[in-house]
């Protein structure tokens, strides 16, 4: 339909001087469509090994869910209830001590992955999951975690790890966001999460409030307000005529071939995308499947977009009562009673769903918080036994569960010591993790860098280390 | 080749003893880039505190080794503790996983002969708590640190007015190219007073040019363009980039809007009064930096305190290592935008590549340790705390005052824990011969502000020529404008950046007289129409054979918009807007920036994150932006406003009213085919929709002629 004057391969040289690396550039070209492929057509970005994930889903728990009554068991709290933790970092606490988790704990599956009782669905997904115990971060704050889980930085001056694939990597679609953000309302910290920082524009994240889930509502600007679909195209048809009239006075101006094709572009998406963000397409089973709550409506969003090539869906547990509901500092565990119930249940129906349809093999799915909470109780001064403490935050020690995306399932990999205060077996750190995630995906973490503010920036810093041990 | 290696491992322990080291080489190619790789991580000087005592980065840290004794031997397998842990017989090294054997084997035959090994001496960053062995004459030859001077314009070709245009013709002469002819008038007065201005001409304004056949007829538009009181408005926008300029915090916790600064837009209108009235580049950025120590007195000239006062406070401010990182935040805009030099990067180490030690880098964060940011109360009557601070910031301007005068020491690869030695505060090293003076007066906020304002610093003015000139011709002479070191580009135009640079010191710092002198080029008023030829030779123009077409920044566009629908609001200064609202009729620079959450449209059309400084803003094409065109409230109510002028000014015949709308957003007429579409597009109206309750033909074709090309691009 368009005569679309390519760039010459001069001109794409030339261009490639402009301080991307050949990584991102490739990327960078085709979905700023300087590149000649079809709209579905996978780009093919430079890799450095062999990628076994190809989308991310990032299932984040805000406020952080606590560990030991999650995935890491441990007796000791028992035995020793109410004693004050000793250590470096933890001076006695306020509250009752070491507070046993009043759920039971027993290996699942064939693998035998140990899970507490608040995960029923998830435990028949066992053998697919991988639970990281020995996660440690830098901080016990929610907000420079949450950046550091993000971003790889406590300050919010770097891109977020979605930014950094859709730089890296390119979108599989080009009628939609290659990197989209579901959450109703927003979470702590906010934007900033979601932030391309120096990338290009581009790389953003597209936020998505999920509180109302009807589609004119999830996507700014993806109807217009009164025209319909076919006068709209009379409309786009008389600017793509004036538009090619403007062209033909100013030959082998690459950048208004661009604006001509990003419009061309506009108007798929907005077939695309209306389609894609329409869970009440789904069958009734289907929806039965992952719940009613909104989380449960993200998660089955978040599989819709993936399905048709999003490269990575973020999808945060925030409710209508708090932006961080996880963070339990009283009732922690009537509140994991609740939380997990939703939770499990959806993140369980993902799993499920991207497995019967082929998708979680090359699907890397991530669920956890920015910390965790610690073993030992909070209590304020109406409340003093354990049965409405609360748990606070705690960094040196946590899990984080992943699966698909050619991690080894049915996996429990590194320790905390007997009470999960500390992690020390095999002890992975937030940029480890980053580092991993890349490396799933086909990326060196040490060299999808960009070069600004005269240095090559990275997403792990000068730190990361590929934990090869849970690879498939 | 496996075969070969494999026999050459079993040769080696009966042969090994006899045999000659094996050379350098064999350690760059086979030994160090495995230690580095597997080994730095932990045991490196940059590794922080080694594990188990053992530093494997310098040759005689291996030999001596760590709590277990020496890792290298010289000769010795058997002893050498480093070759037990690569084969997991005792330390299995490195965690992550044994190594191959044949890497294995080429550590052992390494060894077996002699380990030879060149690192004499430890790396330079281990040595960061002291000076670095810089040569400073040396590193001042590099180009950017010599001062800028008066070059005499080459005589070749045609003899020119104004002295860019001789260089630039110059080198396009050696290069075998010539330079396009001037642009067209319609062309020209829209370019000139969408650049000086940031909006776009009336279409009285462009006939009156077009047909003024005074000869002074450009100089003439240029002058009262320059004297617009829109003229700030336009050239606040890249100082506001530049300065990282908000209005919020990016961590909020709670509703807690303490931290805020709910009058920043006062800076702002500062900004704009500075350009307006031209005050010289060096007062400008003396005021920006001191304006308290300067002038105590006179009040009104310390809202300029924002370019420091306005910086990002980061969550858990007074944790030492939050500090360090605000800290960090002033001399990176300090350092790349006045001075342009990432002097941010001596924070963990050494420069890389530029002569500023690590030393220069605390020296000049001890200024910003020295000072504290201030919300000055605005009026006598509002609350103050015991400190003087305003309680509400809503009643403060937010400004920087002294601190406590102290200096501090340097934290070893940064991290706040491992001090340093101390470094009296100071300007850069490189640019005071390599020993500067120590400032001593309060926090040296003054005497850095001297150092930067100054004629004899080689850098201030070109650099803000080079900002000034990219706004102009999309990439400056220096493509990389914050970035005037090693790793920067070379000017383009050396000679150029020069003599522009050294005449505008020379004009008082003028910033008027330099857009001036740029605006009134041959080289800025030549066409920009493409020719194939000067594509192969030169396909970037760098050497400027044309003037290139370049698309709007996002707050030329939208008001250019609102200028043409008419309802532009034309006051200067004032609070701050959210310009994707459709009814919001002020200008776009007055736009409220948010570390927190940038406005949508903002952040879609390429705004920089105020997070941090910006020294360019990337383009970037997007569908969303099309859907933002073609779908939103605000473009619709645009359309709508369009129609609405159209009809009032020209009347009811559809060819009178679609001429009007292309010279209110295009600066021209219609051609007799454009016309023709456009008439035929609302003449369906009545035939095919009459009973459509939607928007009609006309405001359909309204919101095609605000989606154009035309309308974003400047010839």
């Amino acid at each position: 339909m368009l005569d679309m004057n390519l760039l010459s391969r001069r001109e794409l040289l030339s261009r490639a001087g402009t301080g991307f690396g050949m990584l991102g550039l490739a990327g960078t070209l085709q979905s700023a469509g300087m590149l000649t492929q079809p709209a579905h057509a996978s780009t093919t970005p430079v890799l450095h090994t062999p990628p076994k994930a190809k989308r991310v889903i990032f299932l984040f728990m805000n406020g952080a869910p606590s560990h030991v009554d999650t995935f890491d068991p441990k007796p000791a709290l028992e035995k020793h209830a109410g004693e004050q933790p000793t250590g470096k970092l933890y001076k006695p606490s306020k509250g009752a001590g070491f507070m046993p988790s009043p759920f039971s704990f027993a290996p699942r599956g064939e693998s035998g992955v140990v899970m507490s009782e608040l995960f029923p669905y998830m435990a028949q997904c066992a053998d697919d999951l991988c639970v990281i115990r020995s996660m440690h971060t830098s901080v016990p704050n929610h907000e420079p975690g949450l950046l550091m889980m993000h971003c790889g930085n406590q300050q919010p001056i770097r891109p977020c790890l979605g930014s950094w694939l859709s730089y890296g990597l390119g979108t599989e679609n080009e009628n939609l966001p290659g990197f989209v953000v579901l959450s109703p309302g927003r979470p702590v910290v906010g934007p900033q999460l979601w932030s391309n920082s120096f990338l290009p524009g581009e790389h953003q994240g597209t936020a998505v409030d999920t509180n109302n889930i009807e589609v004119d509502k999830l996507l700014a600007n993806i109807r217009h307000p009164h025209l319909d679909r076919s006068e709209q195209r009379k409309q786009l048809d008389l600017l793509l005529a004036l538009n090619r009239r403007h062209l033909e006075q100013r030959q082998n101006e690459a950048a208004l071939d661009e604006q001509i094709r990003a419009m061309e572009l506009a108007y798929q998406m907005q077939t695309e995308a209306s389609e894609a963000f329409d869970v009440s397409r789904e069958s009734k089973s289907v929806r039965e499947l992952y719940g009613e709550s909104t989380f449960a409506r993200s998660c089955l969003l978040a599989r819709r977009l993936v399905e048709r090539g999003v490269r990575m869906v973020q999808v945060y547990y925030v409710t209508k009562s708090g932006k961080q509901p996880w963070d339990t500092h009283s009732k922690n565990n009537a509140k994991h009673r609740t939380l997990c119930a939703d939770s499990d249940r959806a993140t369980a129906a993902l799993l499920m769903d991207l497995k019967a349809r082929g998708l979680l093999d090359d699907t890397l799915v991530v669920w956890g918080g920015e910390f965790g909470r610690t073993p030992y109780a909070q209590n304020d001064k109406k409340n003093k036994g354990f049965e409405n403490a609360g748990r606070d935050h705690h960094h040196t020690g946590f899990s984080m569960v992943l699966a698909g995306g050619g991690v080894r399932g049915g996996l429990t990999y590194g320790a905390t010591d007997e009470f999960g205060m500390d992690a020390i077996e095999n002890r992975v750190h937030v940029h480890d993790l980053h580092a991993t995630m890349l490396h799933l995906l086909g990326i060196d973490h040490e060299q999808l860098t960009y070069r600004y503010s005269g240095r090559d920036f990275r997403l792990t810093d000068v730190h990361g280390r590929v934990v090869h041990d849970i690879i498939a | 080749m496996r075969y070969l290696l494999l026999t050459t491992l079993l040769l080696v322990p009966a042969t090994a003893r006899g045999e000659a080291p094996l050379d350098t080489d064999w350690f760059e190619t086979h030994i160090r880039p495995v230690l580095v790789k597997h080994c730095y991580e932990c045991h490196s000087t940059e590794s922080g505190t080694p594990k188990g005592g053992l530093l494997l980065d310098t040759r005689n840290a291996m030999r001596e080794g760590g709590d277990s004794g020496p890792a290298v031997v010289p000769g010795d397998v058997d002893a050498s503790l480093l070759l037990e842990a690569l084969r997991y017989e005792s330390y299995e090294m490195p965690p992550s996983g044994k190594l191959p054997d044949e890497v294995i084997a080429k550590f052992e035959q390494w060894i077996a002969r002699g380990a030879v090994d060149p690192r004499d001496t430890p790396p330079a960053a281990a040595t960061s708590t002291k000076p670095a062995a810089i040569d400073w004459d040396a590193a001042a030859q590099f180009w950017a640190f010599q001062p800028p001077q008066r070059h005499d314009p080459p005589t070749t070709g045609t003899p020119t007015a104004n002295r860019i245009d001789a260089f630039v013709q110059a080198r396009l002469a050696d290069a075998g190219l010539a330079p396009n002819s001037t642009a067209d008038r319609h062309v020209l007065i829209r370019r000139l007073t969408y650049d000086l201005t940031g909006l776009p001409p009336t279409p009285e304004e462009v006939d009156a040019f077009v047909h003024d056949e005074s000869p002074q007829a450009y100089e003439q538009l240029v002058d009262r363009l320059l004297a617009s009181p829109h003229f700030g408005e336009r050239w606040a926008a890249l100082w506001l980039d530049v300065a990282r300029y908000a209005e919020d915090q990016a961590h909020i916790v709670g509703n807690n809007k303490s931290l805020f600064y709910p009058n920043a837009w006062m800076y702002r209108d500062w900004l704009i009064q500075a350009f307006n009235d031209d005050i010289p580049y060096d007062e400008f950025v003396r005021l920006q930096l001191a304006a308290d120590l300067i002038h105590p007195d006179d009040q009104s000239s310390h809202v300029a305190l924002g370019f420091i006062g306005l910086g990002p406070k980061y969550y858990r401010r007074g944790a030492p290592e939050v500090m360090a990182d605000e800290w960090e935040d002033r001399v990176d805009v300090v350092g790349r935008g006045l001075l342009g030099l990432t002097v941010a990067c001596a924070r963990c180490h050494d420069h890389k590549y530029d002569p500023i030690p690590t030393s220069d880098y605390y020296a000049l964060a001890g200024i910003f340790a020295s000072t504290r940011m201030f919300n000055r109360p605005l009026t006598d009557e509002a609350e103050k705390n015991k400190d003087g601070q305003a309680k509400d910031p809503e009643q403060s301007i937010h400004v920087v005052r002294e601190g406590t005068p102290k200096d501090i020491a340097v934290m070893i690869r940064g991290d706040v824990n491992r001090r340093g030695d101390v470094v009296p505060r100071h300007f850069l090293s490189v640019l005071e011969h390599g020993s500067p003076k120590p400032f001593t007066e309060g926090s040296g906020r003054q005497q850095l502000a001297e150092a930067i304002a100054s004629p004899d610093n080689p850098l201030t003015a070109r650099v803000i020529v080079n900002r000034i000139w990219h706004q102009y011709f999309g990439r400056g002479l220096v493509g990389t404008p914050s970035n005037f070191g090693t790793l920067g580009e070379a000017p383009t135009h050396p000679q150029l950046l020069d003599d522009l640079a050294a005449r505008f010191v020379e004009q008082g710092w003028s910033l008027k007289w330099l857009h001036h002198e740029i605006v009134t080029s041959e080289t800025y008023r030549q066409a920009s129409s493409l020719r194939v030829d000067c594509m192969e030779v030169d396909p970037d123009n760098r050497l400027l054979w044309r003037m290139p077409r370049r698309r709007m920044s996002v707050e030329q566009w939208r008001d250019g918009i609102l200028a043409a629908t008419g309802r532009l609001s034309l006051s200067v200064g004032g609070p701050s807007i959210t310009p994707s609202e459709p009814d919001e009729q002020r200008r776009t620079v007055y736009s409220e920036r948010s570390r927190f959450q940038l406005n949508p449209m903002l952040a879609m059309f390429d705004f920089p994150d105020p997070n941090a400084h910006s020294g360019r803003r990337v383009e970037t094409t997007t569908p969303l932006q099309k859907l933002f065109v073609i779908n939103s409230p605000f473009m619709v109510q645009q359309a709508t406003w369009l129609v609405e002028r159209a009809a009032s000014d020209a009347g009811d015949d559809p060819a009178a009213r679609i001429d009007h709308m292309y010279r209110l957003l295009y600066g021209r007429a219609p051609t007799e085919d454009e016309r023709t579409l456009a008439v035929a597009f609302t003449a369906q109206d009545a035939a095919e929709e009459e009973s459509t309750d939607g928007p009609d033909r006309w405001q359909q074709l309204a919101q095609v002629l605000l989606a154009s090309n035309e309308l974003l691009f400047l010839d």
